[in-house]
């Protein structure tokens, strides 16, 4: 007999909906601290630094992250590194996100106008309190809207993380589906639960962008 | 010492790729001395106070602030930035602190003195621009004028011995010129070293021990105010005495 759609369906959605979140954490918290040194070294002025971080940025930009999963599970399994699947994924994300991120703050870094840094040098501040306390707060604050926007993407991008066989929300509607034969139902209540997580960020963020282009017209 | 020299350009010269901002500048400057920087634009004179403080980097000659040698060391830079405030044209106030915090962060960060004396030495220079009823505001509520005297506070609440002003009045509504050279021309009368890149000639005449003409990134002619405008000795420096004063 198939089982209907009830309630320990439901929760095994909800578990599912939990390892999104979780992996969403992992991969933003994860993301925006080597995504704040992908984008310190973008900036640096050092030639080669910056030349060896675009290659980097260039290459988790330039390939799917379908590849970029397959080759953190099953490559790193090849060469004797054996990862859980969160564990594998959650790298893979991270330093995808870390590129991403990067890319994003890189450019807000540089949309601080220059007479800041050389306000900051003039004050003899140096490089850690120029950066700490006058070009990063403004930058941030910059790309607040575009580091939004990649949280979204973010969340509906670990549905690509079922593809190694970690069970997050759209694998658990899968399986669910599977087995009720109501898939309509099944990922109509998926789709909610992305819609509830991503709908309140996306309207926080235009709101903040809203925000910043008036706080740019004064 | 009355004659101690606290800036020493000796044969800058400074590219930028291909092109030559600076040829040959040889400059002395003695404490206590006000010095007006003029020239058409392109002439060099931005870039040259900028190099003092190495906000650019020189390719020939040298430069000596209050006996420290200015190489590429980052303790050199350090030494002569702590001796060396600059206020700039488009005032540069950092928009995301108060007017108080903007002129207590280097002294903290840099200078590593305490909360309390930071806050009452800022408050201290900010009353001497007479600005210390907005120093809880942010820049953006002020008009160019305050945040331009902003500025001067936040500079010298790092006590420098030498203040570089780079067109400080030409981000400015007319209306708002005066307020900032009475600051600077207080500031001259109190005996701060100054260089000034200004085309506001009657500060000039006013507060200036000598006036620098430079074109084409060499300086021309320099001279005592009188002189110099009464009776200047090349024929670009006429020329471009003509042009600005003219609108006077």
């Amino acid at each position: 007999m198939t089982p209907h759609f009830g309630l320990p369906e439901f929760g095994f959605l909800l578990q599912g909906l939990q390892w999104t979140v979780l992996l969403t954490l992992v991969a933003f918290v994860g993301g925006c601290t080597a995504g704040l040194i992908v984008a310190l070294l973008r900036t640096s002025g050092h030639k080669t630094v910056e030349w060896m971080v675009r290659i980097y940025i260039g290459i988790f930009q330039g390939t799917p992250l379908l590849l970029q999963l397959f080759v953190v599970y099953y490559g790193l399994a090849l060469v004797g590194l054996k990862l859980s699947a969160f564990v594998a994924v959650a790298i893979g994300f991270t330093v995808n996100a870390s590129a991403f991120l990067g890319e994003i703050w890189r450019g807000a870094i540089q949309a601080v106008p220059r007479g800041q840094s050389e306000a900051a040098m003039a004050l003899g501040l140096h490089y850690s309190s120029r950066m700490r306390d006058i070009v990063l707060p403004q930058a941030i604050r910059i790309s607040l809207p575009a580091t939004i926007g990649y949280l979204v993407q973010l969340i509906k991008g670990t549905s690509l993380a079922a593809i190694v066989g970690f069970i997050e929300l759209a694998r658990a509607g899968q399986i669910v589906s599977n087995q009720t034969y109501q898939p309509l139902l099944v990922f109509g209540v998926v789709g909610a639960m992305y819609f509830i997580l991503c709908w309140p960020l996306s309207w926080w963020g235009s709101r903040m962008e809203a925000r910043l282009a008036l706080a740019n017209q004064r | 010492m009355q004659d101690q020299n606290l800036i020493e350009m000796k044969g800058v010269q400074k590219w930028y790729g291909g092109y030559q901002a600076l040829r040959d500048v040889d400059l002395t400057v003695r404490k206590g001395e006000k010095i007006v920087l003029c020239g058409p634009s392109g002439s060099g004179k931005s870039t040259l106070i900028r190099c003092i403080n190495r906000l650019e980097a020189i390719q020939q000659g040298s430069i000596v602030v209050n006996g420290h040698r200015l190489d590429d060391s980052i303790k050199a830079i350090d030494v002569v930035r702590q001796d060396v405030g600059m206020v700039f044209q488009s005032f540069n106030l950092f928009p995301h602190m108060t007017v108080l915090q903007n002129c207590m962060l280097a002294p903290i960060r840099a200078r590593r003195i305490g909360k309390a004396e930071a806050e009452a030495t800022a408050r201290k220079y900010l009353e001497r621009v007479r600005i210390g009823d907005q120093a809880e505001k942010y820049p953006a509520q002020l008009s160019g004028g305050q945040q331009q005297r902003v500025a001067i506070a936040r500079a010298l609440c790092m006590q420098p011995k030498v203040m570089l002003f780079d067109e400080p009045t030409s981000a400015l509504d007319p209306e708002m010129v005066k307020e900032v050279l009475d600051t600077m021309i207080g500031l001259a009368n109190d005996g701060m070293t100054m260089i000034c890149v200004t085309h506001e000639m009657g500060f000039a005449r006013q507060v200036a021990d000598r006036v620098i003409f430079m074109a084409e990134g060499h300086i021309i002619e320099e001279g005592a105010p009188d002189a110099f405008f009464r009776n200047p000795q090349h024929a670009r420096t006429r020329q471009f005495l003509g042009e600005i004063l003219a609108h006077h």
